[in-house]
């Protein structure tokens, strides 16, 4: 199969904004996108689109993609919508990389939106749940901040994991996002603030989940005929991994990891021909601070029930060996669910493009990113890379 | 010849003490109360009626397919109409084709339920099943709400057995106004014409007594007791001392346990080992029943009335709803009525299945195994409702799907845990499952428990019952 390249990636900022629309915001993710590819692109370029939403509040639950493909003027082109999920844009990117490399597309905009401020905080919660397993898993009580909570009380009984391994996730995750003009929760916090939150599922506070978010982001995949009329530094799709696995985290052998995570990491990694210690940096699924933590262990940052050592050792702060979450993550970041996985691609395409700002990781050649649907039902991974070994200052 | 082989009684955890009342309205209204028990905010009659149930079946020893007479009695039965022992008798797992009945209407509800087992016994039924329990509610500001507790008691009732039903006699006269509860209120209310309730109370029973042709001499008698003075003005129509009155007495400290008043008292009456007990129910309009038990040794019984958890008087009224606003409007996850109803199998009985290709127990017994993968039918294999937790945590205010917004708002943080439940060969099946009974700081990983039934949550106006965990006993 031939190689797909990732030519362009934009944003619209994360946060609340009731004068904006879900199809404005993806307008403005899209152009930014657009902007973004260095030679420019025309959106009649496009030949396919898959559009990752989970649709909170049903505003327009059937044909969503098209819905806002044609806002931007790709009517005509082939949409599907994706929905996985907080992981529906990590699978509709890894969607348009399919669609590249099998030769059906050569240009394919992979993207995602959400709206989720505009309603009362009822009505969002009765969206918020709707991933999780819905006959026991909702009705025993919970929502994913339970779920994450049950697996953190059993990493903290097994592996002693601590609370303050918990806000030491928000701590350096706030700093990043602090640096990062796009972010909802674009502010510091110190570890005393994250470790008298209020409890939302024990041993979970406020500062150890991510906010709602509205928000839309893109990324352009090509392909490797047409790479060379986009970009003279291209950025090559290195690594695809993805898994699925059962909806209820009570039907898992393990609560310590995600199963799917695993598996999806280690397809990429075999795919990219690398292994954990070549990555640079890495944006990973932190929709409550243990889900980084798991990361840390499922993606092969660090060995099973080390999670907390490596964050207590700085390694994943900006400037460590392997700095997590650069953007700010979902914690700082913010966690607009549809369009959560594109807008990681949107920081490694900026990374490496060394259009990070004050959070650029010093010259960076490779990074990955992971998007996890609800507990663990869905996870997709992408290891991006440099093809030539430009020079990035930092 | 009707004979109680086997007792269970229950009373929910809660209590609230009179001085609790007193500080709250400057002065309590149901003499002789100390305290009273309270149901919790997933505790109904249903839910009560089937911990005693299922307490009187241990003790008595039978197999919940064995019953085929069931009568269930409550003035408060959670729904005004549906047939509710069809979902008690599922909770039970009693046979579809048992008899059912349902009393209501009265406080005279669980002897009558008594009564129409007896009957039934005497014509074609062999083990009858009679689950009386009762939460009766008032205004606020008013002595009924006062005195209202909380509890239930079972029997298991056969031809022959250790507690025989000796006699019974009962007897109704017109007194409007007395107890009652017009359609579509939720309180219970009355006049409160003191001296008239008292004639109607007294003349009742006394009528109810007087048809009794055996001579008795009572140990112990079990009188209706709306408050904690009114049986012993009694006493003389009924033909009994304060002290036997004394004996079998609960609403000194468990309240007006409404239908399961009598009940509750003849249950504990009996587990004491009192050999001849007199059982004089009264309600509203106005009737009575009597029924005059005599006991030849011990009386299987299992009973959990004791209560340790105090409340306030604001913590009361939430427990109670009455200060909370019901669930918040929405949408997204729905589980459908007729979804629901299929997995009451599991939600009642705990049946999970066994995978014919690992010997894995896959919970709930749908899909691929889990363990093995493979797409085959299961075999059908009943939990023990014990385990252990696997996982847990305590759900805050915010944390809880707006499903359970309105049971948050009554009883606060709740645990929810994974739990692995337990077949009799030992095997294990994880679920995901809601703490209930004790405080989610008593729910720990590697804790052992056990399962009830309790609400779980009302949506479109039906109430969905099914298990919940608690710590083991």
């Amino acid at each position: 199969m031939r190689d797909a390249y990732l030519v362009g990636a934009g944003q619209s900022e994360y946060g609340a904004f009731p004068e904006e629309s879900y199809r404005s915001l993806f307008r403005t993710a899209f152009e930014a996108a657009t902007d973004s590819v260095p030679r420019g692109i025309e959106a009649s370029d496009v030949d396919e689109a898959f559009i990752g939403t989970l649709g909170v509040g049903g505003r327009q639950l059937g044909l969503s993609g098209p819905a806002v493909t044609e806002h931007v003027g790709l009517g005509g082109v082939p949409c599907t919508r994706v929905e996985n999920a907080c992981a529906a844009s990590g699978f509709a990117t890894r969607q348009a990389v399919q669609a590249v490399k099998s030769g059906m597309a050569d240009v394919a905009l992979a993207g995602g939106f959400e709206i989720m401020s505009d309603m009362s905080s009822d009505a969002t919660k009765y969206w918020l749940g709707v991933s999780g397993e819905t006959e026991w898993e909702r009705l025993s009580g919970t929502t994913f901040s339970g779920v994450y909570a049950q697996m953190a009380s059993v990493h903290m009984e097994k592996y002693g994991t601590t609370r303050e391994h918990l806000s030491q996730v928000a701590v350096k995750n706030h700093a990043n996002g602090a640096k990062n003009p796009h972010a909802q929760l674009g502010f510091e916090c110190s570890l005393e603030d994250a470790q008298s939150a209020p409890v939302v599922a024990d041993p979970l506070n406020l500062y150890h989940c991510c906010p709602t978010s509205d928000g839309a982001a893109c990324a352009l995949i090509v392909s490797e005929d047409v790479v060379d009329e986009y970009t003279d530094d291209p950025i090559r799709v290195a690594g695809v991994g993805a898994s699925s696995d059962t909806v209820g985290l009570f039907q898992r052998d393990s609560y310590t990891g995600v199963p799917a995570s695993q598996r999806a990491g280690e397809q990429a990694y075999e795919m990219a021909g690398v292994e954990p210690d070549d990555l640079d940096f890495a944006e990973v699924h932190d929709c409550f601070a243990i889900a980084e933590l798991l990361a840390y262990e499922d993606l092969g940052f660090c060995e099973q029930g080390e999670a907390g050592d490596l964050i207590d050792s700085g390694a994943t702060e900006l400037g460590g060996d392997l700095p997590v979450n650069t953007s700010g993550g979902l914690k700082s970041k913010g966690h607009p669910i549809g369009a959560t996985g594109a807008g990681q691609v949107v920081e490694a395409f900026k990374q490496l493009s060394g259009k990070a700002g004050d959070r650029q990781v010093e010259n960076p050649t490779r990074g990955l990113t992971h998007n996890v649907g609800g507990s663990g039902g869905a996870s997709v991974v992408h290891i991006f890379e440099k093809d030539a070994e430009t020079e990035v200052s930092a | 010849m009707t004979a109680i082989t086997g007792v269970g009684a229950y009373a929910p955890r809660f209590r609230i003490t009179s001085e609790a009342f007193e500080e709250a309205w400057g002065q309590f209204q149901a003499a002789g109360v100390s305290e009273k028990a309270v149901p919790a905010a997933d505790e109904d009659a249903l839910t009560m009626g089937y911990e005693a149930a299922t307490k009187a079946l241990e003790a008595a020893d039978v197999d919940p397919a064995a019953v085929d007479w069931l009568g269930f009695a409550s003035s408060t039965p959670p729904e005004a109409e549906a047939d509710l022992t069809a979902r008690l008798g599922a909770m039970l797992a009693l046979d579809e084709t048992a008899t059912r009945q349902l009393f209501s209407g009265s406080t005279r509800a669980g002897t009558r339920a008594i009564w129409a087992s007896a009957d039934a016994l005497e014509s074609s039924a062999t083990t009858a099943l009679v689950v009386a329990a009762d939460a009766p509610k008032g205004d606020p500001d008013d002595g009924v709400d006062h005195a209202a507790g909380a509890g239930a008691a079972a029997f298991v009732v056969e031809r022959d057995g250790p507690a025989e039903v000796v006699d019974r006699a009962e007897y109704a006269v017109p007194y409007p106004g007395t107890r009652f509860r017009n359609a579509g209120e939720a309180e219970t209310q009355g006049l409160g014409v003191t001296q008239y309730d008292r004639a109607a109370f007294t003349e009742t029973i006394g009528g109810a007594v007087d048809g009794l042709e055996a001579d008795l001499e009572p140990e112990a008698a079990a009188i209706q007791a709306p408050d904690g003075k009114l049986p012993y003005r009694a006493a003389g129509a009924a033909g009994v001392g304060t002290d036997e009155i004394q004996a079998a007495a609960t609403v000194h400290d468990l309240g007006d346990l409404g239908a399961a008043s009598v009940p509750v008292s003849l249950a504990s009456a009996l587990a004491d080992g009192y050999e001849s007990i007199l059982a004089v129910s009264h309600g509203g309009g106005a009737g009575a029943d009597a029924l005059a038990i005599e006991a030849d040794g011990e009386v299987p019984a299992e009973t959990a009335l004791e209560g340790d958890d105090p409340l306030s008087y604001a913590e009361y009224l939430r427990q109670r709803g009455v200060v909370t606003t019901g669930p918040p409007s929405g949408g997204g996850a729905y589980v459908s009525v007729p979804s629901w109803r299929r997995s009451i199998p599991q939600r009642y009985n705990l049946e999970a299945g066994r995978c014919p290709e690992c010997g894995a127990l896959e919970f709930p017994p749908a899909g691929a195994c889990s363990s093995c993968g493979a797409l085959e039918e299961y075999e059908s294999v009943r939990l023990s409702g014990e385990g252990e937790i696997e996982a847990v945590t305590t759900i805050s205010q915010g944390g809880a799907p707006p499903e359970f917004a309105e049971q948050q708002s009554r009883a606060g943080d709740y645990a929810a845990a994974i739990v692995a439940l337990e077949d009799d060969a030992g095997d294990t099946a994880s679920i995901a499952a809601m703490g209930t009974d004790a405080d989610p700081d008593d729910f720990a990983v590697g804790d052992r428990i056990e399962t009830t039934i309790r609400r779980i949550y009302t949506q479109e106006g039906v109430t969905r019952y099914g298990f919940k965990v608690r710590p083991a006993a």
